[in-house]
């Protein structure tokens, strides 16, 4: 319970020293920001050692695990030797005289890159393209919006125009990146416009939702520091 | 100094000590809030329900402390979800190292609640395994869709009590699964962009269902209008619905008879699920509320500041 009350107490002390920050800039803030910092780049370096490097490169190269992750005597896949001087290569960015070399390892991970995309670019939109080709017109008049059971397959009113609005914004956006077009076209210039509108009210909402986000991180914050630290753990001792 | 430029030069620190205030001292009270789930945190709960008991799925746990507003509670539902009903899963993560402790943590906490609750604990190696951090999102991710045991190849984990890690395909939770595809679901819990590279990769092998913070929220609508996502929790809002979802249900008559969810996108009734389902999220909506109606009363004193300001400016003119 001890070593708990410690180690909460200064998850505490951690908080308000980083939010100190709001006030101005001071020293209590900055000791806190580097111990955030020192110990994040600690804990990566260890874990891509522990998780990655030891198990799936060190292992499997001097043979002391295989692919099922057993212990295991073998040879070892001593081609994986290979990838230090690949990965080594990429350091030469930093040399003015030898900076070339870098540019063979970034070309085998752009070239790798570059030919996932296709796959990855159609997995993602392809759908999103089908499926905005709605109905914009409704096929029944019997309730104007969407009926607690609904007939199969039929478009309510309040759906149609849903989906109306739907198709508008898509095409007005497209219209605004539409850049080598006739600027004299009034339909595509008007378009346009709304098509900028439109994504400032997309953009809008986007600033909202971070907003929000911000202030959820600060009211878990302050959960922590009253409800589980002096609430839970001080006052209930 | 009149007073439009004095309401529009109150001191930054101020603002702040309010917003500090309200944050923390709303927090000793139960507000509740009437509330109507939306159809994305709907489809989540009834799609985790109908999950059978016993089968497997994937976590992928992309989220640290810097969202544990957001993350965690979204991480808890979703762990009271899969724990309550028996269903095994693996956590890995492709975004952060420090994800796989945080998680790690998460559900030894909820297994202290479980306890406390008279359930039983959930058994890492037996009911659910650590897979641990890939550094590269859109490499292990295209790695699992082509071949998910050379994927996870060389991962193991702690059962519990033992000294030594054992390989992750020897646990009860993976050793029947040979590819993606006989993984029931993958869950994501994300903070950065593996929300779009999973969908890229593992979409078309696997059930994608997804919990994002609020900034994440209005993109991956698209995705789940598209039918890309097989349910979408967002933000506050989102784990709000759920842990009000977790206690009514959907198309769930209650004690009165009545029905406090009813949905035309479930068929069929979608039990509430017995035991604690209230918890962050629930308890941070009323307090959100309290500080964007600060934020909302900043602005309107700002605007009224400047106009009254402009106003004086002019009259002196």
């Amino acid at each position: 319970m001890k070593y708990e009350l410690w180690k909460t107490g200064s998850s505490v002390l951690a908080t308000f020293g980083l939010y100190s920050v709001l006030y101005r800039e001071n020293k209590f803030y900055r000791f806190f920001e580097h111990i955030f910092l020192g110990l994040a780049a600690g804990w990566t370096l260890v874990v891509i050692w522990v998780e990655i490097e030891k198990d799936q490169w060190w292992g499997k190269m001097l043979g002391a695990n295989n692919d099922a992750g057993t212990s295991m005597v073998q040879s070892g896949y001593w081609l994986y030797a290979f990838l230090v001087p690949i990965g080594v290569m990429g350091y030469f960015v930093f040399s003015k005289k030898h900076n070339w070399i870098s540019k063979i390892p970034i070309g085998i991970v752009l070239g790798l890159y570059a030919g996932q995309q296709f796959q990855a670019w159609l997995q993602r939109y392809g759908p999103q393209i089908s499926t905005s080709l709605k109905p914009i017109l409704p096929t029944t008049f019997t309730s104007i919006t969407v009926p607690d059971n609904p007939v199969p397959g039929e478009v309510y009113f309040t759906q149609a125009l849903t989906n109306a609005i739907s198709l508008f914004t898509l095409l007005s956006v497209v219209a605004y990146f539409l850049f080598s077009f006739n600027e004299n076209n009034k339909l595509l210039n008007r378009l346009s416009t709304s098509g900028r509108w439109l994504l400032m009210i997309g953009f809008g909402a986007i600033f909202g939702t971070t907003v929000t986000m911000r202030f959820t991180l600060l009211i878990d914050r302050m959960h922590f520091v009253w409800i589980d630290f002096v609430r839970d753990m001080l006052l209930r001792r | 100094m009149s007073i439009g430029e004095k309401l529009q030069s109150l001191p930054k620190w101020i603002l702040f000590l309010c917003l500090i205030v309200t944050a923390s001292v709303l927090q000793f009270f139960n507000i509740p809030l009437p509330n109507k789930p939306q159809d994305p945190a709907i489809d989540y709960y009834a799609f985790a329900m109908s999950i059978p008991p016993g089968s497997t799925v994937l976590v992928s746990s992309d989220w640290t402390n810097s969202t544990h507003g957001e993350s965690g509670p979204q991480f808890d539902a979703l762990m009271r979800i899969l724990m309550r009903r028996n269903i095994k899963f693996a956590v890995y993560t492709t975004a952060d190292g420090q994800a796989p402790q945080v998680a790690k943590d998460e559900i030894r906490r909820l297994n202290e609640q479980r306890v406390k609750d008279g359930e039983r604990p959930y058994r890492p190696f037996e009911d659910y395994v650590m897979v641990g951090y890939f550094p590269s999102a859109e490499g292990e991710n295209l790695a699992m869709s082509i071949n998910l045991r050379s994927a996870f190849a060389g991962k193991k984990d702690f059962p519990e009590g033992a000294k030594e890690p054992v390989d992750i395909w020897q646990s009860p939770v993976l050793k029947d699964i040979k590819d993606i595809s006989d993984v029931k679901a993958l869950f994501l819990i994300s903070a950065s962009n593996t929300d779009q590279i999973i969908i890229e990769r593992l979409a078309a092998k696997v059930p994608l269902v997804y919990a994002v913070t609020g900034i994440s929220a209005p993109q991956n609508f698209n995705y789940y209008s598209s039918g890309q996502l097989k349910g979408l929790v967002g933000g506050l809002k989102g784990i709000y619905d759920l842990e009000y979802l977790m206690t009514s249900g959907v198309n769930h008559p209650g004690a009165d008879g009545k029905i406090a969810v009813a949905s035309t996108r479930v068929p069929g009734d979608v039990p509430p699920l017995p035991g604690r389902n209230q918890g962050l999220g629930t308890a941070y909506f009323p307090t959100l509320h309290a500080a964007l109606a600060l934020m909302i009363l900043a602005i309107i004193i700002g605007n009224v500041g400047m106009f009254m300001a402009r106003k004086a400016q002019g009259a002196s003119k």
